[in-house]
């Protein structure tokens, strides 16, 4: 299709020639994220690295009628940097300055394409915690993060990255630059367009600078397993877990297929003879570390745990969660086509939402391994097939239908964390209705009146 | 097409876990040349939606280090390495492969060759059991002939046949596996026993083709086997402050790296240096085929060698050596590059290895 000269000329004008690119082998590798099967090449890609200049080519793009789509690193699993009509893809990576850190407000101000592990360690230099912890630390960036309003492992304690927003520079499609929000914990003046743009994945603005609340870090941390026969029974334990009014910083589960593709990678050790394990982590002083720590292992030992053991120091509770982040390329290993879902449901539903998907799995004839938060019943059912076997892959996409309509049913939610994106819209209004799906529209329409920003996602 | 092993390319998941550890990506901090999206790139060649003349594939192929520093941190255990090798195999077959490179993969490969242009020394008879022999390497015979003789005289009785080919590391990695396979097992068979060598890159090299088991690279096999280093590195009335240099077959091929630092922190101060992990630029033919951007990757590294304020960097490849003492050169550091053999024999007495330079100006830097 291409841009056409005069556009690329323009574009060329605003960001400087090396930074527009235009050629097939260009870009082709922006043509995919991390989602699997989903593929769109864009006929530009380009680098701003101010604002100022995230504005002109949106200007220039609402003039031309062209779709931008914004981009990260691309770590997104729902298909939300998917160029597939085309047009500019915009990757912020280059805006990596880290602007303030200030311990007395107990803020961060950085530019959109900072990764979350980078912002994490000046936090850290200055004896702060970042909280927000995704998987894809080291590579998303914190832009990405607030664009999906990202979760992770400490999310129960913690919650998700919505919860440290304080303020957000952002590009609208037409060419303004607003700030939201801005330094305040306590702030109501105005509708919370904060809060609005976080999550709002790429569809109705540009985040360029975002400011995070940061919390004192916590004296200490300490991280423990526990082994189950099943993951029913693990699921039992969790709730028993939060019935108790504990609520550690950390509760994941991996599932026994999960587990062995871990060890495979991570060779950390884990009993590859149980059904699932719990991953439990606590942080604060040590005594109430101690405590929360010991109490867990107490009430998983009551639900049938087969064994608990605490991390003996802190390079062992990094290695247990290190490992928990890489449960799913780990599990990529099993075959050539891992398709991860993200599946909510409240949390004491969480063991019959793990049933449900068992039988599912089985009525359609697919393996899923299923990981997740379990503090926060956020699933990530994962289904390994073979990329040539057409009526797999069918399969699973027919299994994934089920499951999410298992998890509303329950009410629950198609997606905790990763986002609506592409894949997941057409599942979209069944989890909000028709109204709602409306009044979406209308929101992205007074955003972006020429709809160019991230056509064919959330909003659409 | 299936130009490229599908049990290697559909590996990758795309999930962009391998990106903060690529160094060519940290230069330009575009996707197109990180591990994902060179992948990206193979898997369009696979599919006919780019060909080899595209411009920015071959750009691609020739640009990436083949540091295989994406293979350590990736959780889906791609062998970025070996689709790297495919991946030249096509862009330089025959009369496109790098005038240097040909010039290179052609001399090395031809041992009267190397005779005639005085980069091989007979080396004296070995007298030892056969259960291990060293590999002499044809670039560090004709830059360093001290390394193989440091080892010969660290591990007396290895046997060091006069008659050794090329292991066809250079081959491999320059658009000519086959040959590079060749090479490798006609090395093996000239070579008895545990082939120890003191080269990352060649043994990495030999280890795919020969074995794992059958290949030592020198910090391994003097840990393996307990030999442990006596006496100690002194500067100027005082423990030597060492830093490491990894080689990146070594330690993303291999595995190792725990080794040579033991070995070092025994006879000198082992200083960490931020960055000492990954590629010097070296990179096999890489300095020679593109010294900008070699040196760009070279540079922040010497800054930072430089501002460890240590007296030796050790490296344990010759490629690396020659990259960074002529680095240090050029910016008249007082820092010395040299061989972890060459250091293990100084601290046991047998040869003492040029002092640190002086610092006279810092103008000629960078
Ligand atoms: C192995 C693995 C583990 C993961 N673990 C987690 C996890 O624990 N929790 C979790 O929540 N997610 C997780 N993810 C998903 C993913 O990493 C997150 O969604 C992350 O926030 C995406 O960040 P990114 O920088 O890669 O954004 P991208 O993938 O580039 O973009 C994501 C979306 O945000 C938009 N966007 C990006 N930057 C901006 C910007 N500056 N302004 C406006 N819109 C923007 C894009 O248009 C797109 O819609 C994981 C992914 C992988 C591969
Ligand atoms: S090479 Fe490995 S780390 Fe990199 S994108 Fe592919 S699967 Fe992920
Ligand atoms: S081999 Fe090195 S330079 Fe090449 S893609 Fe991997 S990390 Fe990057």
């Amino acid at each position: 299709m291409g841009l056409g000269p005069d556009l690329v000329a323009e574009l060329e004008a605003v960001v400087g020639a090396e930074h527009v690119r235009t050629a097939r082998g260009d870009l082709e590798p922006y043509s995919r994220d991390a989602t699997p099967m989903f593929r769109g090449a864009p006929d530009a890609v380009v680098w701003p690295r101010t604002a100022e200049e995230v504005a002109a080519v949106l200007r220039l793009a609402t003039r031309h009628g062209v779709p931008v789509v914004p981009r990260g690193a691309g770590s997104n699993l729902s298909a939300g940097t998917l160029a597939d009509r085309g047009g500019i893809v915009l990757v912020l990576t280059r805006m990596t300055s880290i602007l303030e850190v200030d311990a007395d407000e107990l803020l961060a101000r950085v530019e959109a394409g900072v990764t979350t592990a980078a912002l994490a360690e000046a936090a850290a230099a200055k004896g702060l915690l970042y909280a927000p912890d995704p998987g894809s630390r080291t590579v998303s960036t914190v832009g990405g993060n607030v664009a999906t309003c990202a979760g992770g492992l400490r999310g129960l304690k913690y919650g998700v990255t919505r919860n440290y927003v304080l303020g957000t520079t952002a590009v609208l499609p037409t060419g303004e630059i607003i700030r939201t929000g801005g330094r305040l914990w306590k702030d109501v003046a105005g509708y919370d367009l904060t809060r609005l743009l976080t999550g709002s994945e790429g569809t109705l603005g540009v985040l360029t600078e975002i400011t995070v609340a940061l919390l004192p870090m916590p004296a200490t941390t300490g991280t423990g397993v526990a082994y189950f026969p099943s993951l029913a029974d693990a699921g039992r334990a969790v709730t028993a877990v939060i019935g108790a009014g504990i609520v550690p910083a950390t509760l994941e589960f991996l599932d026994a297929k999960c587990i062995g593709a871990v060890e495979d990678y991570a060779h950390l050790g884990l009993r590859r003879d149980a059904g699932a394990l719990l991953l439990f982590g606590d942080d604060g002083t040590d005594d109430v570390v101690a405590r929360t720590l010991d109490r867990i292992g107490e009430l998983s030992t009551r639900h049938a745990a087969l064994e608990v053991t605490l991390a003996e120091d802190v390079v062992r509770s990094e290695a247990l969660l290190a490992a928990r982040r890489c449960a799913l390329p780990a599990l990529s290993r099993l075959g050539t086509l891992t398709i991860l879902e993200d599946a909510t449901v409240p949390r004491p539903r969480l063991a019959e939402m793990v049933g449900r998907i068992d039988e599912i799995a089985a009525r359609h004839d697919v393996d899923i391994a299923t990981f997740g938060h379990a503090g926060d019943g956020n699933l990530h059912p994962t289904c390994v097939v073979d990329r040539h076997d057409e009526d797999a892959a069918q399969r699973a996409h027919k299994a994934f239908g089920d499951v999410f309509a298992a998890a509303i049913a329950m009410d629950g939610t198609i997606t905790g964390e990763h986002g609506v994106g592409a894949a997941k819209l057409p599942y979209l209004q069944d989890r909000l209705g028709a109204d709602q799906v409306a009044l979406l529209r209308r929101i992205k329409a007074a955003f972006d009146p020429a709809g160019i920003l991230n056509p064919g996602k959330l909003g659409s | 097409m299936n130009l490229f092993d599908p049990q290697l390319l559909d590996r990758c998941i795309s999930c962009g876990f391998c990106l903060p550890a690529c160094p060519t990506y940290a230069l330009t901090g575009d996707e197109g040349s990180s591990p994902r999206g060179r992948i990206t790139l193979m898997r369009a060649l696979d599919t006919g939606v780019l060909d080899v003349d595209d411009p920015r594939v071959r750009e691609e192929a020739s640009f990436c280090l083949g540091c295989r520093a994406c293979e350590p941190v990736c959780p889906a255990g791609v062998q970025y390495g070996q689709l790297l090798e495919t991946w030249r195999d096509l862009e330089w077959a025959g009369r496109d492969r790098p005038l240097v490179a040909r010039l290179l993969t052609t001399v090395t490969a031809v041992t009267p060759l190397l005779r005639l242009l005085g980069l091989v020394r007979r080396p004296a008879r070995g007298a030892g059991p056969p259960d291990r022999s060293l590999m002499l390497g044809c670039v560090e015979r004709g830059l360093f002939p001290g390394v193989s003789r440091a080892v010969r005289r660290l591990l007396p009785g290895i046997a060091v046949p006069p008659a050794q080919g090329c292991c066809g590391a250079l081959h491999a990695h320059n658009g000519d596996s086959q040959r590079g396979e060749e090479l490798a097992h006609r090395l093996g068979e000239q070579l008895p026993g545990v082939v120890v060598t003191t080269s990352g890159g060649c043994a990495a090299h030999l280890a795919t083709v020969l074995g794992r088991e059958r290949v030592q690279e020198l910090s391994e096999h003097l840990v393996a086997t307990g030999t442990t280093p006596v006496g100690e590195v002194r500067v100027g009335g005082r423990r030597a402050r060492v830093a490491l240099q990894d080689s990146c077959h070594l330690r993303n091929g291999l595995g190792v790296a725990a080794q040579p630092r033991a070995l070092v922190a025994a006879v000198a101060d082992l200083v960490p240096v931020p960055g000492e992990a990954t590629c010097c630029g070296a990179a096999g033919t890489y300095s020679l085929l593109r010294p900008g951007d070699s040196r760009r990757i070279l540079d922040p590294k010497l800054d930072a060698v430089e501002a460890a304020g240590v007296d030796y960097v050790v490296t344990v490849n010759p490629g690396c050596l020659r990259q960074l003492d002529q680095g240090l050169r050029r910016r008249r550091s007082r820092v010395r590059a040299v061989h972890l053999a060459d250091l293990l024999l100084d601290a046991a007495g047998g040869r003492a290895l040029p002092r640190p330079r002086r610092r006279a100006l810092r103008a000629g830097r960078g």
